[in-house]
């Protein structure tokens, strides 16, 4: 198995021995075939039951492993994401890591004020905007439900303020299959073409299944959709430990993996070779408080086997980063989101969401998003890990100063220092300079940083005809459900 | 012979086996069902929530201290048929028309039923005229309503409207509740209550009842 690091074999963390990973394959293979799954879709149960699956009177699907690894055997190991101007710029496979926003969280978290409120189509396309720029983030997503537009719309605005306020690519999240062809439809407007978009895959679809083992017809249906027309889907479930998976880390990892399996089967059998990314998450049941806690350190223990088995199945890995539990951007938010994101770079998975979610997912932070920022650039330089050719080794320069000598003049300091991690938030100076500069602390520079880029920041425009598109898909849209604005 | 403090003691420790047991010992003693029940079983329960309160107890030992308690009682209510058993009040419950979470309502119904309710889960993807249907039929004096999409949310309205037109609005209070259900929805939509987690369901509909 390969691991981040770019020297040796270096940096790696591994959460499972190969003996490990067999025995979750073997549990989640179990439960597919002894308990079985309920699918809510007639086409996909007679897909699955052509493919060998069997239909028992209480009418639930059991799968047989030989399924499986067909699927297994089918699937991409690996999927490039392009951005909207074509050029690839994320490569999911192996421990390349990646990171990206979250999305729909309910309550926008001025950063500003303090003020907790809902949000509106403007804060969302601020903060997308704020994703554009900051760049350790690789991908954007919804960031916030927006309140101000119809319901049965939010989808699909939030994908053309994706698309407007940002070239990188994204992860999407839709209600059902026809709000997925009208994202498509968009999508296919900015990069030039369905045909491009099915070769060069801009965005990626969340699907999910309802745990414990259940396929609803929305999400099966936008499971079969994104396989007729390769774009890139995840079928991970959102556990929660101790309600709907077991409340041990392997009992979750088992259960998920089997629903993860389950959708990958279903997935290939509509068509197979179409990009699939494997992954899931969890948030535990508090159970004093029965609120489901992101971050904790039984969720990193998951995530590092769901990085494990991904490398396991060769698939590429889905997961998180950069998200906390807390209610606001304060001590507790930056611990765990910290913790997360530097965990789920050693683990090597290859795209990580959420970072900027606070309250479990509730609310969405500018200010931890700008923080984290920093934080997977310096955990990014840890993954290159550490050179040991001669030229690094350096016993010439040591042999040139010798003794008592001072490296500060040698030729070899001049000519590598500048690869050396240097931030963009922290501060080194000293407490007098720093004093002088005004004693400013973290949390200000971050403020400061977040207000020059909402000022100043200007995404690459799509073109206007591009734009006419877009508008007109929505339009139609909102035609067809009928709304009058 | 154990006494009926011992009951209350095992019903504590959520030992289904030795309620069972023991219920069925001081039954067969000639001990009164009532009083099995009043003075043995329930204090039990009441015991778990104090302890539940202070922090000492969490909800899944909570579960099965009830599951322990209920074993107790349906032996006791074999022996006082046609008798009553109060209830705190019933409650009919489920996630609404396109919606099949149910992890959260699951919670807030097993919560209920180990408080006392009398609890009328009618599961997920219920439509509007199945609640107008079991409130008629249960008598109910609450409707829980659960949605965990924002697109499903707006059938809680429905169940609300359909409530309206079937005069039994007056009747009912409405609480709703799931993850994207805010204090401001309910207001928007004309339900009674709205509950943020599982533990604030239960005192609310206490509240109400």
């Amino acid at each position: 198995m390969e691991y981040a690091s770019k020297h040796g074999d270096g940096i790696a963390f591994r959460t499972l021995t190969l003996q490990q990973l067999k025995d979750i394959h073997s549990a989640s293979c179990r439960i597919l075939d002894e308990v079985g799954v309920v699918v809510h879709h007639d086409e996909a149960v007679d897909l699955l039951k052509k493919g060998g699956a069997y239909i028992d009177s209480n009418g639930r699907t059991h799968i047989p492993e030989a399924l499986i690894k067909r699927a297994l055997h089918s699937a991409p190991s690996r999927i490039t994401l392009y951005n909207r101007l074509g050029e690839p710029v994320i490569w999911m496979e192996k421990s390349n890591v990646h990171f990206g926003a979250g999305s729909d969280t309910l309550v926008y978290l001025d950063p500003f004020t303090g003020e907790r409120r809902d949000w509106t189509t403007e804060e969302v396309a601020a903060a997308i905007r704020v994703v554009d720029a900051l760049p350790q983030l690789d991908f954007v997503m919804s960031m916030g439900l927006l309140s101000d537009v119809d319901k049965r719309m939010i989808n699909r605005i939030q994908y053309a303020l994706m698309l407007k306020n940002s070239v990188k690519p994204q992860v999407v999240i839709a209600e059902d299959a026809p709000t997925v062809a009208d994202i498509t439809e968009m999508a296919a407007a900015a990069v030039g073409g369905r045909e491009k978009l099915k070769n060069m895959p801009h965005f990626v679809l969340y699907c999910e299944p309802t745990s414990p083992l259940q396929l609803p017809f929305e999400s099966v249906d936008k499971l079969l959709y994104a396989a007729e027309n390769k774009i890139p889907v995840n079928f991970a479930c959102g556990a929660v430990e101790g309600a709907s998976t077991p409340v041990t880390v392997a009992g979750t990892v088992a259960q998920a993996n089997a629903e993860a399996l389950c959708g990958l089967v279903l997935h290939q059998l509509k068509n197979p070779g179409a990009p699939f990314l494997y992954g899931f998450g969890g948030s535990p049941l508090d159970m004093r408080t029965m609120v489901a806690c992101y971050a904790v350190p039984e969720v990193l223990l998951l995530q590092g086997c769901v990085c494990d088995l991904s490398r396991f199945y060769s698939l590429p890995s889905w997961g998180y980063a950069g998200c906390s539990s807390s209610k606001d951007f304060d001590e507790q938010a930056i611990t765990e989101a910290t913790m997360f994101t530097v965990m789920g770079a050693l683990q090597g998975c290859n795209l990580m969401h959420d970072v900027f979610y606070i309250e479990s997912g509730r609310t969405g932070s500018l200010e931890l998003l700008v923080l984290m920022d920093e934080v997977i650039s310096r955990a990014r330089h840890i993954l290159k890990g550490v050179n040991t050719t001669p030229e690094y080794l350096a016993v010439e320069a040591v042999k040139r100063v010798g003794p008592g000598g001072n490296y500060m003049g040698d030729a070899h300091t001049a000519k590598h220092f500048r690869e050396k991690w240097q931030p963009s938030l922290s501060d080194f100076s000293s407490y007098s300079s720093w004093e002088a500069a005004g004693s400013k602390s973290m949390r200000e520079r971050i403020r400061e940083r977040l207000r020059s880029i909402m000022e100043e920041h200007k995404p690459v425009p799509l073109a206007p005809e591009v734009e006419e598109k877009i508008d007109a898909v929505i339009k139609q849209a909102e035609d067809r459900l009928g709304i009058k604005l | 012979m154990a006494s009926i403090r011992d009951l209350t003691e095992y019903v504590i420790q959520a030992d289904i086996e030795k309620v069972k047991e023991t219920t069925a010992a001081l039954l067969a003693a000639g001990e009164d069902p009532l009083r099995l029940i009043n003075e043995g079983l329930i204090p039990g329960i009441n015991e778990v929530g104090e302890r539940f309160k202070e922090g000492i107890m969490f909800v899944p030992e909570m579960m099965m201290s009830a599951q322990a308690m209920k074993a107790g009682v349906d032996l006791a209510k074999e022996k006082i048929e046609g008798v009553d058993i109060p209830t705190v009040g019933t409650v009919v419950i489920g996630t609404v028309a396109g919606d099949l979470h149910d992890i959260g309502k699951n919670l807030v119904s097993m919560m209920l039923d180990s408080s006392g309710f009398n609890v009328v889960d009618l599961g997920v993807d219920v439509p509007a005229d199945k609640f107008v249907a079991a409130v008629k039929e249960h008598k109910a004096s609450i409707v829980g309503l659960s949605a965990l999409l924002t697109t499903t949310m707006p059938a809680m309205k429905e169940v609300i409207d359909a409530l309206k037109e079937s005069n039994l609005r007056d009747q009912v209070k409405v609480v709703i509740g799931g993850a994207p259900v805010t204090q401001a929805y309910a207001d928007e939509i004309g339900a009674d209550g709205y509950a943020p987690d599982a533990a604030i369901a239960v005192e609310l509909c206490k509240k109400i009842a």
